[in-house]
């Protein structure tokens, strides 16, 4: 019974997101359509394409993690479906995996049109294995973002969701390097970058798809930054726990 | 089988416990659990694993203590046989005392209002008992299980204040989504022919009327066919014909047998609407009748006139209950009017502006509250 309520939950979501191509379409296409300017147009070299495409796939699935659940939460708490449901005996666990399996499809679709991209017009060439490990890298990133979107859901209303969702969907992806190389920033932005953790899943991504360290830098080590993000993500969960509390009372 | 039987725990951790009639009453040592939780599962509840099932069973406080013998035989098989028992509630938001001391239980089927002003405390309560919002003080129990507990949520439909659901959904796909968290949910068809849904119920929630929002919140809360429905405001914002509506869906169900706790500021639904009305001001319940007994508290007749008679001469009528001054007019309250009517006329040669007419509701509702104030 769990897994059909699962199901069920599942594809109301999915009709959600569908039936508002207004969010979706944007969403889907703003990260290849960068992509295709910035890495494959404007570049010519297909390092470039190679590089940026580790980079954006990680801003290509925060998009449908940060909007999809915090706007779409903040906005179904103010009218108070949350709290029905609450009443009614829907566990907020099939909730939350409704949400989190959505995002993994539209993230996928995102990747997907990224992935084409770069392999046909950038002329991006990896083994098969490589590209699977980065596609999982990539989808396993939206854990963080989904955490920051449930944030923001619970303790915003929907207008300052939007805002903020805005705010840090934009600040992480430039600040943490997605769009361009950390390597050409200022050394104090180079610090910040450090603390966030587009940062260092995106140095995660680069490894995974075998991009050796520009020059002058340090090699990249994976532990490390798998670590940062480990340590993030935690921190960010006790945060949407503190969030989620909040909201009920 | 034992029908009637009571317990609790004192101040040294016995457990008391008093089976059937019988008076004696046993003192069993806190080693003795198991014993306990023997005979109460091949009694009464096969669920019961430990003191604290015992204690949701009944919606006690493990630490009740101090129990006399009074008060453990209010405690005896209500509880599980009622849908809701509400014992002392106390709810405080910063300063504010929403409810105070509130107790009522609901048995039977029909429709219980809770009646009152904005800000009485209604919707307060309706929260407490949903477990939405934490009790200060005091028991609630649901069929035996603590407000918000899985078990409590599953035998309980609800239609809340102030909620919207998903605008992009249909209401069709709302109901298939919701019977899905319920055990033994009602077949979706039969929801829909019963709310009178039928014609909207594929069009978008967002595309919706007031009135056709309110009955798909409604064919919501019936379809986990649940054995008690709470409806906080259900026509608040809604014009008469919707409201109408609405009532004839209500009184559909309760024809089934089921129980409707209701919240309502119209006095107008309580009427047409309730078997009992619970009314509550200042977070207080001032009074719980059947409606009939509240109208009957407003027995006879009203007479509405222009008199130079003073109030004391009024008083000494036949007949006389009571008098009300209404800017010029006075309203006398008899329970025979045409003998206080003959006597008026006979005393007073300037009466003017007569009128007679039945008490309403309203009238004996507002006798109510203001007594409390």
């Amino acid at each position: 019974m769990m897994l059909r309520s699962l199901l069920i939950e599942t594809g109301a979501e999915i009709l959600k997101v569908v039936r508002a191509p207004e969010y979706i379409i944007p969403t889907l296409l703003f990260p290849v359509a960068f992509y295709s300017m910035f890495g494959v147009v404007l570049a010519g070299s297909s390092n470039n394409a190679g590089y940026l495409l580790a980079t954006y796939g990680i801003f290509a699935v925060m998009g449908p993690a940060i909007f999809g659940f915090g706007v779409s939460t903040a906005t179904e708490r103010e009218k108070g479906w949350l709290t029905l449901k609450r009443a009614a005996p829907s566990p907020a666990v099939n909730y939350i995996a409704a949400k989190v399996i959505t995002t993994v499809i539209f993230a996928a679709m995102a990747l997907a049109l990224l992935y084409i991209v770069g392999g046909f017009v950038g002329g991006m060439k990896l083994p098969r294995q490589t590209w699977a490990l980065l596609l999982l890298t990539h989808l396993l990133a939206v854990l963080p973002f989904i955490l920051i979107g449930l944030t923001l859901g619970f303790l915003l209303n929907t207008n300052a969701a939007v805002a903020f969702a805005n705010i840090v969907f934009m600040g992480l992806a430039v600040l943490g390097g997605l769009w361009i190389p950390i390597f050409v920033f200022p050394e104090l932005m180079q610090t910040i970058a450090k603390f966030l953790p587009t940062y260092h899943l995106g140095e995660i991504a680069l490894a995974v798809s075998g991009q050796s360290a520009a020059p002058g830098q340090e090699e990249r080590e994976v532990g490390g930054h798998l670590a940062m993000v480990i340590n993030m993500t935690i921190g960010l969960a006790a945060l949407t726990i503190f969030a989620w509390t909040r909201q009920r009372n | 089988m034992v029908k009637s039987y009571a317990w609790g725990l004192s101040e040294n951790n016995t457990l008391y416990v008093r089976a059937g009639d019988n008076p004696c009453f046993e003192h069993i040592p806190r080693g003795a659990h198991l014993h306990i939780l023997k005979f109460f599962k091949t009694i009464f509840m096969p669920s019961v694993n430990k003191i604290d099932d015992i204690c949701h069973l009944f919606g006690c406080d493990r630490h009740l203590t101090n129990l006399g013998m009074e008060h453990l035989n209010t405690h005896k098989l209500s509880c599980r046989t009622s849908p809701l028992v509400v014992t002392a509630l106390k709810k405080t938001y910063a300063k504010v005392t929403a409810l105070n001391d509130v107790s009522f239980s609901l048995d039977g089927s029909g429709v219980t209002a809770i009646l009152g002003p904005n800000g009485a405390g209604k919707t307060t309560l309706i929260n407490c008992v949903l477990g939405l919002v934490k009790k200060d003080s005091g028991d609630i129990s649901v069929f035996g299980h603590e407000p918000g507990q899985m078990k409590a949520r599953r035998r309980v439909g609800v239609m809340l204040q102030d909620t919207d659901l998903p605008d992009l959904l249909t209401g069709r796909e709302l109901l298939a989504l919701f019977a899905s968290y319920y055990p033994s949910s009602l077949d979706i068809e039969d929801v829909i022919s019963l709310t009178d849904t039928a014609s909207f119920i594929g069009k978008r929630y967002k595309k919706l009327s007031g009135g056709q929002k309110r009955r798909v919140q409604f064919a919501l809360a019936i379809i986990g066919n649940p054995d008690v429905l709470f409806l906080d405001e259900p026509t608040t914002g809604l014009d008469t014909d919707a409201r109408k509506a609405l009532w004839d869906i209500v009184r559909a169900f309760v024809a089934q047998g089921k129980t409707i706790v209701l919240t309502t500021h119209y006095l107008e639904e309580a009427d047409a609407l309730a078997d009992r009305i619970i009314v509550i001001g200042n977070g207080k319940i001032i009074a719980d009748a059947s409606a009939d007994d509240i109208r009957n508290r407003m027995s006879g007749s009203v007479i509405r006139c222009q008199t130079r008679l003073s109030a004391s001469a009024l008083a000494k009528l036949d007949g006389y209950l009571d008098t009300d001054k209404v800017g010029r007019f006075t309203d006398i309250r008899t329970q025979d009017s045409a003998a206080t009517l003959r006597q008026l006329l006979a005393q007073d040669d300037t009466l003017s502006d007569l009128t007679i007419s039945r008490p309403r509701l309203e009238d004996a509702f507002s006798e109510l509250t203001s007594d409390d104030a």
